[in-house]
């Protein structure tokens, strides 16, 4: 039997020793080389459409630091070269898991970034807890994230997913629209969106007259529709995925049925894709969330303003920028703050920093400001609407007022 | 034990979590091992009983406000009730078995993350388990996995247990007349596995302790364990431990970065050891050492498929 | 009014799902071996479509035929290559299952490499852009298209088993291979042409699918042969004729869920393969009735 025993073990550690290959221990007595900043993407899976241009943005901050010399480090008085350490999670949440862990154990990064969205940035947050390694966590809004026992985690570049809809609640209720359906994907994300909105238009009156829960591979809506069409509404409000949308949107149009308002999540912040898919004509005077870059903020006192990041990061094709984009950049400059107020390198060192910014930290994605809990709590969504415009559309701010750019059109001709 | 070697490992080896999966699927192998390298029952949706068991632990912590120690019998004790509720799948043969197995699997992920029950199981929500995570404890729990789970496939293969599953495994009517007692040996065996899978879901569960519905029922982790299991041999006790630590070793060095990559290795990997090696990586290694072979006589699939191998390698 | 809108949707989804799990039926009631690749099959003929509609501009229909001769071709090499070795096998029905289960991960990956695992999908413009009246109510165009696409198909299929040579040939085979080889039946060369016809089948459904059941990514096959399991499960294992009734069951419950229980919808397949298999695992096994 011992024979097999030690076979064993000894394959247990060639196994590993496999695996050990790649890693690259850094040292930190004085000023450090360079800051080593670890992510992860999605190369394919579910989350690539929206963790490809989160990634891109981030490299396109490293790149304008780097070209200054580096990113300036408070703690020691200059700038420093940042480095990029990534890997791919192929949209799986238990993959990113030991990929999170390897970026602390192997990579020791500096700055630990998660990847797009809830399900993939969940793993990252009791690892990093864990390993008391503060988690800049650029769109990962799931509120069961952020929890009072929690230092090491902030959100930077969305409102956590409860607070999104609030302005869209004060729209419907500004407009006086009694009959409200509500569609939404059974996940966090989607879920708590709709939650929201729930409890939003019950404090002000309104029930919803259709408020459904669909599994997230729901495809097909069409019979939905006709459900959701029997209650007579005067808005449909569908809360998924980009998948869940285009194929919503698809349905809404081939089966003929026609709203007076519909509003889907996505439009706004994945134009191109969203109308690639759905076509002008199914889009025309839907609404969504505003989100930058049609969400314009110049004013800015960190980064560069909207219509230079355009400029810079797609000058051949600006309508190519999407928010992800922008989440990604926004995730730079709120390190880029930290790194310069941070009185050292430690993680709480710069999780304290993050919190001396909240507030007066005016960027490209809005204010940013987080509640003690690491939450975000800035950077508002406004309602925005589709116009047609030429062949394609065009997306316009119609609520709240202070950041509307066109009148909304209600009901949808 | 090998357990040892995990426990050695975590000494000068940073990245832990790597190695809790390392053992959770060490585990799921061994027990993928005693379904079907001992029955002939492959169930494409053994994930069921590791999200089963991921939610028998999350669910008695934030309820029953146990231990999470105490957790991993909650975590065993839903896998087995859930194997209990499907034990007419065992009236099913091969396919028929496989394939309702997975259904069983997909329906209860259907069913836990429903929005409908969110108020019992949080529904799609996720599961946090902030306030019992504890990165050392999970770890020697997940050692203890792989002991027990070695344990047993070593257990089965010396016992009389094993012997009745071996026998029936190759011929079930024979050995109804020989007055081994098919229904309920294989009952045994299906509950042992589905224990074992329960266990490994709770490990990950407690070392995880922040995790969707999606994470603990997403089928590739019933195909990374078949996978394995079938590329170490299966009906050996240390086939299944030997493909989970070279493949998962694999994959994390090839497969991290590149998935796809993996997929393909492993996906031709299957379609070469069916058709030139079926008694899997081990049985390369019994002939390759025919003394070691003789040493131990071993009984079971690897050696009686030999006389079918007609490539080279596998 | 909902509950007529269920039905109708419910028939024209199970027309579709009746072809999507035939070629996966053909190929059991022939072989007896269940494709596992069966949904990845689906998934390269989505994207075969998805090709064909973009970068040539061709109807994505048009999958459907262009498919059928490389299809039967390499499906009757494959078939023919691995046939000899699984033959040889301790026990071939399982062997054959983990083999198909690795050529399913193959396909799976290389798909990715292909494609990437981003979503695809076709515009419901390509099939027409307004709604059908159905008994006074309006459905999406690509359900009625679909729906009519597949029936044909259907028919051609059953035509070809009931009054051709080699489709009697086939039958025959099916029935029992030992009594087709001993009155003079090629069965290698029958089963080789079966599992291309149903590889060919499998990937002309999946130009209509990628309507049906949403965009395509590379791991949609897992789910796709569950659903096709589930069809040929509920309408009789190796009977082609009952995977239309199986089809037409499966859409008008999962139809009716979805108006009903929206929540429970996606439950529906597998439900109805389980509670079939458990009840009737006989019925299940035998194959009583068979194309007349």
């Amino acid at each position: 039997m011992n024979r097999y025993l030690v076979a064993t073990a000894g394959l247990s550690l060639l196994g590993l020793s496999v695996t050990a290959c790649g890693a690259s221990p850094s040292s930190s007595s004085t000023a450090p080389r360079a800051i080593t900043v670890g992510t992860l993407y999605s190369g394919s899976g579910a989350f690539a459409t929206s963790s490809q241009p989160q990634l891109a943005g981030l490299k396109f901050w490293i790149s304008q630091e780097n070209s200054k010399g580096g990113v300036y480090v408070g703690a020691y008085h200059k700038r420093i070269h940042v480095k990029l350490v990534t890997y791919n999670d192929q949209s799986s949440a238990t993959t990113a898991a030991t990929l999170y862990t390897q970026l602390i154990t192997q990579n020791k990064v500096n700055v630990l970034v998660s990847d797009f969205g809830s399900v993939l940035t969940a793993p990252a947050v009791t690892i990093a807890q864990e390993h008391h390694q503060l988690l800049f966590d650029p769109t990962g809004t799931g509120t069961v994230f952020f929890t009072p026992g929690n230092k090491y985690i902030v959100l930077t570049a969305l409102p956590t997913s409860g607070i999104w809809p609030a302005p869209l609640v004060q729209f419907l209720l500004a407009q006086h629209i009694s009959k409200v359906a509500i569609l939404y994907d059974s996940n966090d994300f989607d879920a708590s969106q709709a939650a929201t909105v729930d409890s939003g238009l019950k404090a002000g009156g309104v029930t919803p007259v259709y408020y459904q829960a669909v599994p997230s591979a729901t495809a097909s809506y069409g019979t939905l529709i006709q459900s959701i069409k029997a209650t007579n509404p005067g808005a449909v409000l569908e809360f998924g995925y980009p998948p869940n949308d285009i194929a919503f949107l698809q349905a809404l149009r081939s089966s003929g049925v026609h709203f007076p308002m519909v509003f889907t999540a996505f439009p706004g912040q994945l134009h191109q894709l969203l109308e690639s898919n759905v076509g002008q004509a199914g889009l025309s005077y839907t609404y969504s969330y505003g989100f930058p870059p049609q969400l314009a903020y110049n004013t800015v006192n960190e980064g560069l303003g909207t219509s230079a990041f355009v400029q810079a990061f797609a000058p051949t094709d600006p309508a190519s920028v999407n928010f992800l984009d922008i989440a990604g950049y926004q995730t730079g400059l709120v390190i880029q703050a930290a790194l310069r107020h941070a009185s050292s390198l430690s993680q709480l060192a710069l999780r304290n920093a993050v919190a001396s910014v909240s507030g007066s930290l005016n960027t490209i994605d809005g204010s940013f400001k987080i509640d003690s809990q690491g939450g975000q709590v800035g950077e508002l969504l406004p309602v925005s609407q589709l116009f047609p415009s030429g062949s394609t559309t065009k997306i316009q701010m119609v609520y709240p007022p202070a950041s509307a750019t066109h009148s909304a059109v209600y009901p949808a001709p | 034990m090998p357990a040892a070697g995990f426990v050695v490992a975590n000494a000068f080896y940073p990245n832990q979590q790597e190695l809790v999966m390392m053992m959770v699927y060490l585990a799921l192998a061994q027990g993928i091992n005693v379904i079907y390298g001992f029955t002939g029952y492959l169930p494409f949706g053994y994930v069921g009983f590791f999200g089963a068991g991921a939610y028998g632990l999350a669910l008695s912590v934030l309820y029953l406000h146990v231990p999470a120690g105490v957790g991993l019998l909650f975590a065993v004790l839903a896998a087995v009730a859930v194997a209990a509720l499907l034990f007419p799948l065992l009236r099913l043969e091969g396919v028929y078995f496989a394939i309702a197995s997975l259904a069983a699997a997909e329906a209860l992920y259907e069913v836990i993350s429903n929005p409908s029950l969110a108020a019992v199981t949080k529904g799609p929500y996720g599961i946090n388990l902030v306030s019992a995570y504890n990165a050392n404890a999970s770890f020697v729990a997940a050692v203890a996995l792989v002991a027990v789970s070695m344990g047993i496939v070593v257990y089965l293969r010396t016992s009389r247990l094993g012997l009745a599953l071996r026998a029936i495994r190759s011929d079930a009517v024979s050995a109804e007349f020989a007055g081994i007692n098919v229904v309920q040996r294989r009952t045994v065996a299906w509950l042992l596995s589905a224990a074992m899978a329960g266990a490994a879901g709770g490990t990950f569960a407690w070392y995880t302790s922040t995790f969707y519905p999606g994470a603990v029922f997403d089928s590739s982790i019933s195909i990374f364990a078949i996978v394995f299991a079938l590329f170490g041999g299966v009906g050996t006790t240390w086939g299944p431990a030997l493909g989970a630590v070279v493949l998962f070793g694999v994959y994390n060095a090839v497969g991290i970065s590149q998935p796809q990559y993996f997929q393909l290795i492993y996906g031709v990997l299957i379609v070469l050891l069916v058709l030139f090696l079926p008694g899997g990586l081990g049985s390369l290694v019994q002939r390759l050492a025919p003394r070691w072979r003789r040493l131990r006589r071993t009984p079971g699939r690897g050696p009686e498929a030999l006389p079918g191998v007609g490539g080279p390698d596998g | 009014m909902l509950l007529e809108y269920a039905i109708v949707a419910g028939l024209l989804f199970g027309v579709f799902y009746a072809y999507l799990a035939l070629g996966l039926n053909l190929i059991f009631g022939v072989l007896r071996i269940v494709n596992l690749a069966h949904g990845d099959l689906v998934m390269l003929g989505s994207y075969l479509a998805f090709e064909l509609y973009y970068a040539w501009h061709w109807s994505p229909l048009l999958a459907i035929v262009v498919a059928v001769v490389p299809c039967i071709l390499v499906g009757g090499a494959l078939y023919l290559g691995v046939a000899p070795r699984l033959a040889r096998a301790q026990d071939p029905e399982m062997m054959s299952l983990v083999l198909f289960f690795g050529i399913s991960q193959v396909i799976e990956a290389i798909a990715a490499f292909g494609f990437t695992s981003n979503e695809r999908s076709v515009s419901a413009n390509a099939l027409g852009s307004h709604p059908v009246g159905i008994l006074g109510q309006a459905y999406p165009v690509t359900w009625v298209v679909v729906a009519a696409a597949s029936v044909p198909v259907l028919l051609i299929l059953f035509a070809y088993l009931g009054r051709t040579r080699l489709g009697r040939a086939t039958r025959a085979v099916m029935a029992s291979p030992d009594e087709a080889a001993a009155v003079g039946i090629n069965v290698r060369m029958v089963s080789a042409l079966t599992f291309g016809v149903g590889v060919a089948l499998a990937v002309g459904a999946g130009s209509l699918a990628v309507f049906m059941l949403g965009g395509v990514t590379p791991t949609e096959g897992v789910s796709i042969t569950i659903l096709s399991f589930a069809v040929i499960v509920v309408g009789g294992l190796g009977n082609p004729l009952g995977t239309v009734v199986g089809g037409l069951v499966l859409g008008l419950a999962f139809q009716l869920t979805l108006t009903f229980l929206p929540n429970w919808a996606s439950l529906v397949p597998y439900v109805l393969l389980l509670a079939v298999v458990l009840t009737r695992p006989t019925g299940v096994l035998s194959r009583a009735r068979r194309l007349a």
